[in-house]
């Protein structure tokens, strides 16, 4: 019963990812439609393959990007979090302007950014900091927040100092909240990356799939999308695989 | 007389809210020697719980002073300083283990807190677990053994830096009926071994009966010390005692005020 389970989660996405790929294949042969307008899978699949070289220094850009922006928003956020959460005064202080981060939608600041930073790598990694930080704070917050009295207590009947506390009790309580936190920001961070490279620079994931559509190649776009998809599944799996490796406890 | 071992002196404690102020603990005062099983008893929202945290330095107090060997330990606003701190275990209604660590890791948290190392205090942790029978789970995770086996970690916790004192809020409640009987006999037979003073609370009138030498009775609204009952039962303490005269005539004797509480409650 429960090999077949486990059969039956690997295969049912397998099946029905190439049944979506062959009823689109099967849509664009019959009906003729011409490659500019949508291009059949098995050509998408197949410039992902010829194209790659052609591809491979703007993956690189957007991996570099999007990792190293989220790699920056991990301490960035935690740091924050714990600070508000452990002081009702910089609570006060700074829960507006975190608000404020979350609820500007980010492409409004894209321009001011380029203004101030030009296209490179440093604006296009602020970009995603500024994105994705703020969900891992409100996150890591809410476990902060969340974590049980009677822990509190046991700690405080010891005199804990607040980086014992912290290192033994709150974090460990808090970690499937953080977690949660973090899967959104890597998805937020692939995101802003492709939005910020839209708009600036020619370099990047995303300034490609505008060239090639500019161009009438939406083939190679489609390829770009792909691989955006790909570098959005690896960092997800990433930090799933991380989450079972260090939240291997049962509550 | 010899100095006592806890003392409260008009201790109150009154929680501030936005639109109100409510009396938890209001005037209270009692003494317990060294080696005394003393249990306080009352019904919920009596402050049984808020006079305990007080006295481990969870909550600070409003007013009033609490004393332990003689030497003040309460303070408005600072935090209780670790060595009285480390006079004291602290026993919880759940069995509050912190499920990232395993069994040993657990009951060795203490050691670590207060900073003892060394073979002495591994020692220690050896025979607690040994004691209460856990030895073979040391490795195991809170998440794989049973409610019992959980409390039991939660006593020998509280007892592995050694305190003097052993605080216990209602440590059983949680337990159904046949464990907490086990481990009410266990607990006599650990503090008939060790001496050591322990305050028991509970709002469980047979309980309180079967394991101190005095109860002291609390009442709600505003929650405060009505009655101290002493209790002149033999010791060892037996299970069977609870079908003897004198038992069921302490038992009635607290009922009583009890029910008095109730009653001016309801007017």
């Amino acid at each position: 019963m429960k090999k077949k389970s486990r059969i039956s989660s690997v295969a049912a996405p397998v099946v029905s990812f190439l049944l979506i790929f062959f009823i689109w294949e099967m849509a664009c042969v019959v009906n003729e439609i011409p490659a500019w307008f949508l291009p059949k899978p098995t050509e998408i699949f197949k410039s992902m393959v010829v194209d790659f070289p052609e591809f491979w220094p703007h993956i690189l850009v957007t991996l570099e990007v999007v990792l190293i922006g989220f790699l920056i928003a991990i301490p960035v956020g935690l740091t924050i979090a714990t600070l508000v959460t452990s002081s009702p005064l910089l609570n006060a202080a700074m829960s507006p302007y975190i608000t404020f981060l979350v609820t500007t939608p980010l492409i409004s600041l894209i321009p001011l950014l380029m203004l101030m930073m030009g296209y490179g790598l440093n604006m296009r990694i602020t970009t995603v900091v500024i994105q994705s930080f703020a969900v891992i704070n409100m996150n890591a917050c809410t476990g902060f927040n969340n974590v049980p009295v009677i822990r509190k207590e046991l700690m405080q009947s010891m005199g804990a100092s607040p980086v014992k506390t912290f290192v033994k009790m709150t974090l460990p309580s808090a970690a499937t909240d953080i977690f949660t936190g973090l899967r959104l920001a890597a998805i937020f961070a692939t995101t802003t990356c492709i939005s910020v490279e839209y708009s600036a620079g020619n370099t990047g994931l995303g300034s490609q799939i505008i060239k090639y559509s500019q161009y009438l190649k939406t083939t190679q776009s489609f390829a770009c999308i792909f691989y955006v998809t790909i570098i959005g599944l690896i960092m997800y799996s990433l930090i799933s695989i991380a989450q079972k490796k260090i939240v291997s406890w049962k509550e | 007389m010899k100095e006592p071992k806890i003392k409260f002196d008009h201790v109150t404690k009154i929680f501030e809210t936005r639109n109100q102020s409510i009396t938890a603990v209001k005037d209270y005062s009692m003494e317990i020697q060294e080696g005394e099983f003393v249990a306080i008893l009352g019904p919920s929202g009596c402050g049984k719980s808020t006079l305990i945290r007080m006295l481990d330095g969870i909550i600070p107090t409003t007013s009033g002073d609490i004393y332990i060997d003689g030497q003040k330990v309460n303070h408005e606003k600072k935090k209780m300083p670790q060595e009285v701190l480390r006079k004291m275990g602290f026993i919880f209604q759940q069995p509050n283990m912190l499920p990232w660590f395993t069994v040993r890791q657990n009951i060795s948290l203490p050691l670590q807190v207060f900073a003892l190392k060394g073979a002495k205090w591994e020692k220690q942790v050896d025979e607690l677990l040994e004691m209460v029978g856990l030895k073979e789970y040391a490795n195991a995770y809170p998440s794989e053994i049973s409610g019992g086996m959980l409390q039991r970690a939660g006593v020998i916790r509280a007892m592995v830096h050694d305190p003097e004192i052993l605080l216990m809020d209602e440590p059983f409640g949680a337990l159904d009926e046949l464990t907490r009987e086990q481990m009410n006999m266990e607990l006599l037979d650990i503090w008939s071994k060790t001496g050591k003073t322990i305050v028991f609370i509970t709002h469980n009138i047979e309980e309180a009966v079967l394991l101190s030498s005095r109860v002291y009775v609390m009442g709600t609204q505003p929650g405060r010390l009505v009655e101290t009952v002493d209790l002149n039962l033999p010791r060892p303490r037996q299970l069977s005692m609870i079908t003897q005269p004198e038992f069921i005539e302490y038992r009635q004797k607290l009922e009583r005020f009890i029910g008095k509480i109730d009653l001016s409650k309801i007017k």
